[in-house]
């Protein structure tokens, strides 16, 4: 661990970009208990420090593809927390107009193209963003986040083929989020589904450099993914990060803390008492950036529920280019 | 504009490079384009360089699902599956993602990409290599469908799938590669949802796609001294010119639907609705079709030309809506 090479302003930036995300989420936890957003979809609490680590060293000319856990990298990303919780509560305003909601969010301005509903789906998608750097010649990268279930989908290795072939700039982030068990989160199956240890042992099978790392550090995410990027950029080819994480709970009434059994993989609880210990996380700045990440999100709600539905004729729009 | 002679592939090929020519945001990938026995897309390695050229690993998911990203990034991607029936590995790129993502974003991305794809029976190559399909892909909402019967077309829509905005696939019957016609040299654009009345006539309007253009033309004049027959080749199912045919059934109030495609929720089924539907005063006689049955298509040769649509079948369907 570099911590000298990683200023006092990245760390407090990472700090914020997870909170950002707890509180975003647990926004959305309300807004779906009270009935404001339609469905129930999978969170991303307990995996903030990969969101936040990876987008760190991503602009918005870069891209990411995402998952059907996706708000946490589309809030770190920079998409616009107003359009996003609108877009949750299936309003106009929303990035898609309503039409696409947590699992196929698109948001072109900040590089956020596509959050997927099906398991892998992004993944041969993104190797489009990033071929269109390549071919462009613009240093940009493209990043897709994956979990340890889509790393079995075909998609997912014809992909790490085609990018290695090819020599994509493609950054590779699979969220194992049953590090243990090899089970698939939220499914109850007897038999593992994973035959490895580590999902980062195929990329030898393709040639490019794997790595497994714990996803609960954020400094260790934000420095793999650093090497990752900027061997991205320079030519050097696709690479495929691990990272284990765990879920834990989230709740209704905005706090960001873990619940105690929780705390030993809680990326912002661990992340907080390393900053504090450093003198960077002070009584002062954690407030404020609590209580700016809270406004941020309660505005972003009020948006949301506020927001008109969309037309009924707007059911037929954007099927084709010009129109129904 | 001088009009000469050359095949259906040559076609394609003048399409590709004349548009690659005028943007250069067109990049060609797919199973074996850069070989020199492609005709559609011989040669364009060498013209236009082997990054916008590119033979892709067969995985048609991982090279559809780039072409997808590769369009939403700005490029205007003409991917190519060799055979339509190597497209059924990678559905969830072609039908969910390529097919909804304009829709799915509210309109924020768009995917000009055009896939395509060699399809069609007649030459004893078995149920995974001789299927038509067209219809399975017309039947999601997203995606347009061009299927050009003649040398002429082929060049057109191609030309008008790289510059359609949205994600279009463009089915190009095996059998027609080598088909000669007349084809100008410069560009032109043959539009979506215009359907081509390609013979004029007064008894029993006849709608075919693809290859089966030409066996409707056959069977019309096989039946020139006893029956006046209409063909309309649609050229594109998706938008499909549902004027043409309805103004046509207007005036013959018969209807014979050739498809190459399985009879089941084809094609075929859909214009015999909208006749239903939309038509129903005109029609003096019941709808026929003549499609594929739904069975796999067989290797053996005489079982394979046992199901297929051809001249004499045609001609018993028109005949039949006569009697």
């Amino acid at each position: 661990m570099i911590d000298l090479d990683v200023y006092k302003e990245t760390k407090l930036a990472l700090y914020r970009t997870m909170v950002r995300i707890r509180t975003f989420e647990n926004g959305a936890r309300r807004l779906i208990k009270d009935g404001q957003i339609p469905a129930r979809f999978g969170f991303y609490t307990g995996q903030e420090a990969v969101a936040a680590g990876v987008c760190a060293h991503l602009g918005p000319e870069d891209q990411i593809g995402s998952t059907h856990r996706p708000l946490g990298h589309l809030v770190a990303k920079g998409c616009d927390m107003n359009r996003l919780m609108a877009e949750l509560c299936a309003k106009r305003t929303g990035f898609n107009k309503g039409k696409s909601g947590p699992y196929h969010t698109f948001d072109p301005d900040s590089g956020s193209l596509g959050a997927n509903g099906i398991v892998g789906g992004s993944v041969p998608m993104t190797a489009g963003y990033a071929l269109a750097h390549q071919l462009r010649g613009d240093g940009g990268v493209a990043v897709s986040f994956f979990g340890e279930g889509a790393s079995n989908q075909g998609g997912v290795q014809e992909t790490l083929n085609l990018a290695a072939c090819w020599e994509l700039p493609l950054v590779f982030v699979c969220e194992n989020s049953s590090p243990e068990v090899q089970r698939m989160l939220g499914h109850e199956i007897d038999y593992p589904q994973l035959s490895i240890d580590d999902v980062s042992e195929r990329a030898a099978a393709y040639g490019i450099p794997g790595s497994s790392h714990v996803g609960w550090d954020v400094l260790e995410v934000y420095e793999a993914v650093g090497d990752a990027v900027a061997r991205a950029r320079s030519g050097g080819g696709p690479t495929l990060l691990e990272f284990k994480v765990h879920q834990i709970e989230g709740n209704l009434e905005g706090r960001i803390e873990a619940e105690e059994d929780e705390r030993k993989w809680c990326p912002i609880h661990l992340f907080g008492e390393k900053l504090r210990v450093e003198g960077v996380l002070t009584p002062e700045i954690e407030k404020k950036i609590l209580d700016e990440e809270r406004a941020a999100v309660e505005e972003a709600k009020a948006y949301g529920v506020r927001s008109l539905e969309p037309e009924l004729l707007e059911a037929f729009t954007d099927v084709f280019a010009e129109g129904a | 504009m001088s009009v000469r002679e050359i095949t259906y592939g040559e076609a394609l090929n003048e399409a590709h490079a004349l548009e690659m020519e005028r943007d250069p945001s067109i990049i060609v990938f797919g199973e074996n384009v850069s070989s020199s026995w492609r005709a559609a897309t011989k040669g364009l390695k060498e013209r236009f360089g082997r990054e916008r050229v590119r033979d892709a690993p067969i995985t048609e998911t991982a090279f559809i699902g780039m072409g997808v990203g590769a369009a939403i990034a700005g490029f205007r991607p003409v991917v190519e599956i060799m055979l339509v029936d190597f497209g059924l590995v990678a559905m969830d790129q072609i039908l969910n993602q390529m097919a909804k993502s304009p829709y799915m974003s509210g309109g924020a991305v768009k995917v000009p990409m055009t896939l395509r794809a060699i399809y069609g029976a007649g030459t004893s190559s078995g149920a995974t290599h001789s299927e038509s399909l067209y219809s399975l892909f017309a039947h999601m909402p997203g995606l347009k469908v061009a299927i050009p019967s003649n040398p002429y077309d082929a060049k057109g829509l191609l030309i008008s799938s790289i510059r359609d905005d949205g994600p279009v696939v463009f089915m190009e019957h095996r059998l027609l590669g080598r088909m000669k016609g007349e084809v100008p040299e410069g560009t032109y654009t043959v539009p979506f949802g215009v359907a081509n009345l390609v013979r004029e006539g007064t008894d029993v309007t006849v709608v075919a796609t693809g290859r089966m253009v030409g066996m409707a033309i056959e069977a019309t004049d096989f039946l020139k001294q006893k029956v006046s027959v209409e063909v309309i080749d649609p050229r594109t199912i998706v938008p499909l010119d549902e004027e043409t045919i309805l103004n046509s059934l207007k005036k013959t109030g018969r209807l014979v639907v050739v498809d190459e495609d399985y009879e089941r929720c084809g094609f075929s089924a859909e214009v015999a609705a909208i006749a239903a539907e939309k038509g129903f005063s005109s029609l003096t006689a019941p709808v026929s079709r003549v499609a594929t049955p739904n069975v796999p298509l067989p290797f053996n040769p005489v079982l394979e030309s046992h199901l297929l649509p051809d001249r004499e079948k045609i001609v018993r369907a028109i005949n039949g809506v006569m009697a």
